[in-house]
């Protein structure tokens, strides 16, 4: 999932200063898993603003608001309360404000969409509501065969793919002693799976230009472009 | 004058480490010899080269190119050491033809601290390339092509150090990748400061077979309260009890004195097992010289 966390109320005000009528839309797809953007959170915030001194005209939170079909749907019978709209403002990553903002355009509509969160990157949920940490980033060319299945491009601070930094103590990595090192995961990993040999091969510089951003998927044919 | 020479003709090869200043080095009328080179004064007739750090520790400070070619031009051997934490692969393959136009023989390629442990914590880390991957791309520079293979109107000829850490658990993944970095191009290693010649010597006894000459990392203990922030602080050293112990017996003003001596004992202890000694002074450059009178006299 994408990670969230909530931006300061005051900073919310800020950007909603000088709109009356304001529409909350949330995201009951990762938002709702990180407590920032389900539905009781948009119930949450729609009472804040109105205690603001703000008109909330609806609070709703989409399927997946980053899917530009299922923000539409919802927000189809919506869309008399939309045209009166000051603003909208939407719980939900990066991606979902913009999908909703192309949604407004779809139909027409030139009115601001603010972000209350702010996006933390690619999250695996370890606890269910308590816990997520990043594990990739989407690299292009994922090396996880050769790393027993741990990702150094993203768990080891220094991105390194050849071994570790000579800064780890006790486990921990140099730049966070709260963290395993992830070159010391990779080895004892490989270890265990006999295949410590193969982290003797020599990795190449990674192809950055996977990476370059922003990316095209081609769904249909299944590859970036 | 590579190191690799020296190493060759089978001397000891004594490194110092000077950090550049925190500013311009640029000389006006009567403007005083900055610290670097003070303190690479200080070691001038002991060691065979200055080891010149790259924004040690993320702090921001002069170039380390800038200052290794200000003290060549004082008349040492300068060591540049390049980190992959702040440039690119385009910006490190050229800072290498540099060093190499510039009069530099000798690089030493790390991985570099992190970021967020100095004075520019929110900027953004690099980490294109690794130190073993850099030292490869060097190793191309001397063959005369960059690291996509196009061809170099003149090679770079560098020697190529690399460093190791000794204390680090599980030793074997340490040593795992010192050997990437011998594959890659690594001519001669410095080590991370160590305090325990046991330690030292199971590492050599792993790293005989691969016929590449070590030096012995030596970070001189100040005062008792140093040593324990560096096991506190310091990620990768472990400072044994009984050098802070001795050095919180003596006086202030004894400190110096004490120092030399435990430096000379490890010194005296390491020395067989290495093919030179690298020092961090980190300020106390001056005890240098009497160090090795030290280890020279007993031995
Ligand atoms: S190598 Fe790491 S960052 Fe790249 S795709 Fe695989 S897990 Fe993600
Ligand atoms: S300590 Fe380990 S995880 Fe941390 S930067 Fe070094 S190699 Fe990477």
């Amino acid at each position: 999932m994408i990670g969230t966390t909530p931006k300061p109320f005051e900073e919310i005000t800020d950007a909603l200063k000088g709109y009356d009528k304001i529409a909350v839309i949330g995201c009951d797809g990762c938002a709702k898993v990180c407590m920032t953007g389900g539905s009781d959170q948009v119930a949450e915030m729609a009472e804040k603003l109105k205690k603001n001194g703000k008109s909330v005209l609806f609070a709703m939170s989409p399927e997946r608001t980053c899917y530009v079909g299922k923000t539409k749907t919802s927000l189809d019978p919506q869309l008399d309360k939309l045209k009166e709209a000051d603003a909208l403002l939407v719980l939900g990553c990066g991606g979902a404000v913009q999908i909703t903002r192309q949604v407004l355009e779809n139909y027409g509509l030139t009115i601001p969409v603010k972000v209350g969160l702010d996006s933390v990157g690619h999250m695996d949920t370890l606890i269910m509501g308590e816990l997520a940490i990043e594990q990739c980033q989407e690299c292009g060319e994922c090396i996880l065969n050769e790393t027993g299945g741990i990702c150094p491009v993203t768990k080891c601070a220094k991105s390194l793919l050849n071994g570790p930094c000579g800064g780890a103590e006790n486990g921990k990595c140099e730049v966070d002693s709260k963290r395993d090192c992830a070159w010391i995961l990779i080895y004892n990993r490989m270890a265990a799976l006999g295949e410590l040999d193969k982290l003797r091969r020599f990795m190449e510089p990674k192809d950055y230009s996977k990476m370059a951003k922003p990316r095209r998927l081609n769904i249909k044919e299944r590859k970036v472009e | 004058m590579k190191l690799t020479e020296l190493f060759d003709k089978g001397e000891f090869v004594i490194t110092g480490e000077v950090g550049p200043v925190k500013g311009c080095l640029r000389s006006t009328a009567g403007s005083k010899l900055p610290q670097c080179a003070q303190e690479a004064e200080l070691v001038r007739n002991v060691v065979h080269a200055v080891n010149v750090t790259d924004n040690q520790s993320a702090v921001m400070r002069l170039g380390s190119l800038a200052a290794s070619v200000k003290l060549k031009e004082r008349g040492f051997e300068p060591i540049y050491q390049m980190t992959c934490r702040d440039r690119n692969r385009i910006a490190l393959q050229s800072d290498l033809l540099s060093a190499c136009s510039l009069g530099i023989d000798n690089v030493l390629c790390l991985t570099g601290d992190y970021t967020s442990l100095g004075d520019h914590k929110t900027a953004k880390s690099v980490f294109d390339i690794d130190s073993v991957q850099l030292l490869k791309i060097a190793k191309g520079l001397n063959e005369g092509h960059d690291m996509m293979g196009n061809a170099l109107t003149q090679s770079t000829n560098l020697a190529l150090g690399a460093v190791v850490n000794p204390n680090f658990e599980p030793l074997d993944l340490q040593l795992l990748k010192m050997e990437k970095k011998i594959e890659a191009g690594a001519q001669f290693f410095q080590t991370q400061a160590v305090y325990d010649s046991a330690v030292f010597e199971k590492m050599v006894k792993k790293t005989e077979k691969f016929g590449v000459p070590i030096q012995y990392g030596v970070v001189i203990i100040k005062s008792p309260q140093m040593g324990k922030f560096m096991n506190e602080n310091v990620s990768g050293i472990t400072v044994p009890a009984w050098i802070i112990e001795e050095m919180g017996k003596v006086a202030k003003q004894d400190r110096k004195k004490k120092a030399i001596e435990i430096t000379a004992k490890l010194i005296r202890e390491i020395k067989p097992m290495v093919q030179g000694i690298h020092f961090m002074p980190l300020g106390w450059a001056d005890i240098v010289p009497e160090i090795m009178k030290a280890v020279s006299s007993a031995a």
